[in-house]
């Protein structure tokens, strides 16, 4: 047993992100720490800095970039609202209709860009001012919006999925994107019911309605941004490209549409591109430093000792699916996702294929559970996007979370227990 | 101290979003010469995985000037004044030390070691070395802008104000 340094891990890094440094250097620090007790100064700096440097030498990875860039260049070249006002011909009619609109066209950008965040930002940011003047409580609206952006993360193509594929040591992205879209479209009918049952208490009305005309408009607006969809799930499923070539041909076809639309112009690309470039160092970087840690984990056998001990505890798949989801979730309040993926696929993982669980459906399991996580405070990096578009604060957004989060965790039950919600499209497509 | 600031963060930024700009090009050269001309570019996979080094290493440079890090602000934001400007020390004084001895010490190590072996990428013909140097430049830039932002909270405790 490596005690030591187990505990000196786990301390160090628990001690460190409470302080309020920040998660990429707590994570650093936490590791080169228990580096430093197990082996001389000069291996643990150097083993450091190799794991920096090697863990984003993947082509793989480099669809995140990629995705986050086109989703920027989408937000701002019209895509969104194109997006919203057809979600809006669709829904308008219903009670609380803003509020299902904004769901799916989270959904629909979902499924066209690979950030959640570029969703919380982009319908968020139209969506709230027409919903105040609608009438809705503006915490209310930021909860709507920052749930409904996560369901961008199982909805292909998304980054997280990306990650979880490298963490897993190469489950097929392919299968993974497709075993995303059910799920995906679960939790957003979820929280669509949630918002539902608030519309009729609170009494908020339908929208304008559209007659079939316009609803037939808004849906060929809308068309070019959809092909997206076509073009890069479409690519990837059938074996043209890999998911970063795909990633690529959208930043470029979204370019080329937010430039026709006169949404953009050369004179801006500078600015999309640092912003981009900015918001990819920090998601690269979490991962940079979480493949240290979980290097490190896997030296000292954590990841063994750990599933030796849930496996004593019971050999029981469901209470050990349900302990892990605990464990997920406690572990999502405090961290962002794409380090809790890094961190805890190599530990839990080897525990759920020893259960007989799919890889594939295990990661669904994961993403969903952790984008839970991603809206709770006090870290969430859509929670933070989400209260920031709507100007409000993380306090006031608390209550009006709660019951999106009951159904998140009702929907993450169902996906955890029924496989096939996952596994039918990858066993469709794929076989 | 705030020109030294603003001067790196417009060359940080300028650098990065050339660094990005180019990583597109490079897979859409990729795509292009797959799909177009059915020659493969052998080279461009390679330099996309080197690039995107660059990219991570020198925009997390970049993020850290302009604060973007996500951290748990749950301790940071429930203190104001001295104890904050303290708090704010120890947390600059962490980073530092980790863009010091992980970063700029392991990094310029580990440069060191690859460029004595003599390892070069495969298709590029690259010295490895040079690949990682992405690493000791990067812990540079992030230790420069902790100690800008450490000398800002010393003031702070100075003059005892928040």
């Amino acid at each position: 047993m490596e005690t030591v340094e187990i505990v000196v891990l786990v301390v160090s890094f628990a001690g460190l992100l409470l302080l309020g440094v920040p998660i990429a250097y707590s994570i650093g620090l936490a590791t080169l720490t228990t580096m430093l007790v197990t082996m001389g100064t000069w291996p643990a700096l150097t083993t450091q800095a190799q794991r920096i440097a090697t863990g984003l030498d993947s082509f793989a990875l480099l669809a995140i970039p990629f995705f986050i860039l086109a989703g920027q260049i989408m937000n701002r070249g019209g895509m969104a609202r194109r997006l919203i006002d057809f979600a809006r011909s669709l829904l308008g009619l219903f009670p609380g209709a803003l509020a299902h609109v904004n769901i799916l066209a989270s959904m629909l950008f979902g499924a066209i860009s690979g950030s959640a965040v570029a969703a919380a930002s982009a319908v968020g940011g139209i969506m709230t001012p027409q919903m105040e003047k609608d009438g809705y409580e503006r915490n209310y609206s930021a909860a709507v919006n920052i749930t409904s952006a996560t369901t961008g993360l199982l909805i292909p193509p998304s980054n997280i999925l990306i990650v979880y594929s490298l963490a897993s040591g190469g489950v097929s992205i392919a299968a993974l994107f497709l075993a995303g879209y059910l799920p995906g479209i679960l939790v957003g009918l979820s929280l669509m019911a949630v918002a539902g049952v608030i519309a009729l208490r609170r009494k908020y009305g339908a929208a304008q309605t559209m007659n079939i005309r316009q609803i037939f408009w808004k849906f060929l607006d809308a068309i070019p941004s959809l092909t997206l969809l076509i073009v890069v799930m479409g690519g990837i499923v059938a074996g043209f490209f890999t998911a970063t070539e795909a990633a690529a041909v959208a930043v470029l076809y979204a370019l080329i549409l937010a430039l026709i639309y006169r949404e953009i112009s050369f004179r801006d690309l500078p600015r999309i591109l640092i912003d981009a470039s900015g918001t990819t160092a920090v998601v690269l970087l979490l991962v940079a430093t979480s493949v240290g840690m979980s290097w490190i984990m896997a030296y000292v056998n954590i990841p063994q000792q750990l599933t030796a001990s849930l496996l004593a505890l019971t050999d029981n798949g469901i209470i050990i699916l349900l302990l892990i989801n605990v464990i997920l979730l406690c572990v999502g309040v405090f961290m962002d996702i794409t380090p809790a993926v890094l961190i805890f696929t190599p530990i839990f993982l080897p525990i759920a294929i020893t259960l007989g669980i799919d890889p594939i459906h295990f990661g669904i399991i994961m993403v969903l559970n952790l984008c839970i996580g991603l809206c709770t405070p006090p870290v969430g990096s859509v929670l933070f996007v989400g209260v920031g578009v709507a100007g409000t604060r993380i306090s006031r957004v608390t209550r009006p979370l709660m019951p999106f989060f009951i159904a998140m965790i009702i929907a993450l039950m169902v996906v955890t227990y029924i496989p096939d919600l996952s596994l039918w499209l990858p066993n469709l497509f794929l076989k | 101290m705030t020109h030294t600031r603003k001067w790196l963060d417009r060359s940080l930024a300028v650098l990065v979003a050339t660094l990005m700009a180019a990583l597109v090009l490079d897979v859409l050269w990729q795509v292009f010469t797959r799909f177009i001309l059915r020659d493969p570019s052998s080279w461009t996979e390679e330099l996309a995985r080197y690039l995107m080094i660059w990219v991570g290493l020198i925009g997390a440079a970049y993020a850290a000037g302009r604060r973007m890090h996500l951290s748990v602000d749950l301790l940071p934001g429930a203190l104001t004044g001295n104890r904050a400007h303290t708090l704010r020390i120890f947390i600059e004084s962490l980073v530092l030390v980790f863009a010091l001895a992980a970063l700029f010490a392991g990094g310029a190590r580990l440069v060191w070691v690859m460029l004595k072996l003599g390892q070069t990428s495969a298709s590029l013909q690259l010295p490895l070395g040079y690949v990682y140097l992405a690493v000791p430049i990067s812990g540079l830039l992030i230790a420069w802008y902790a100690i800008l932002d450490l000398t800002d909270a010393i003031k702070g405790l100075r003059n005892g104000n928040s």
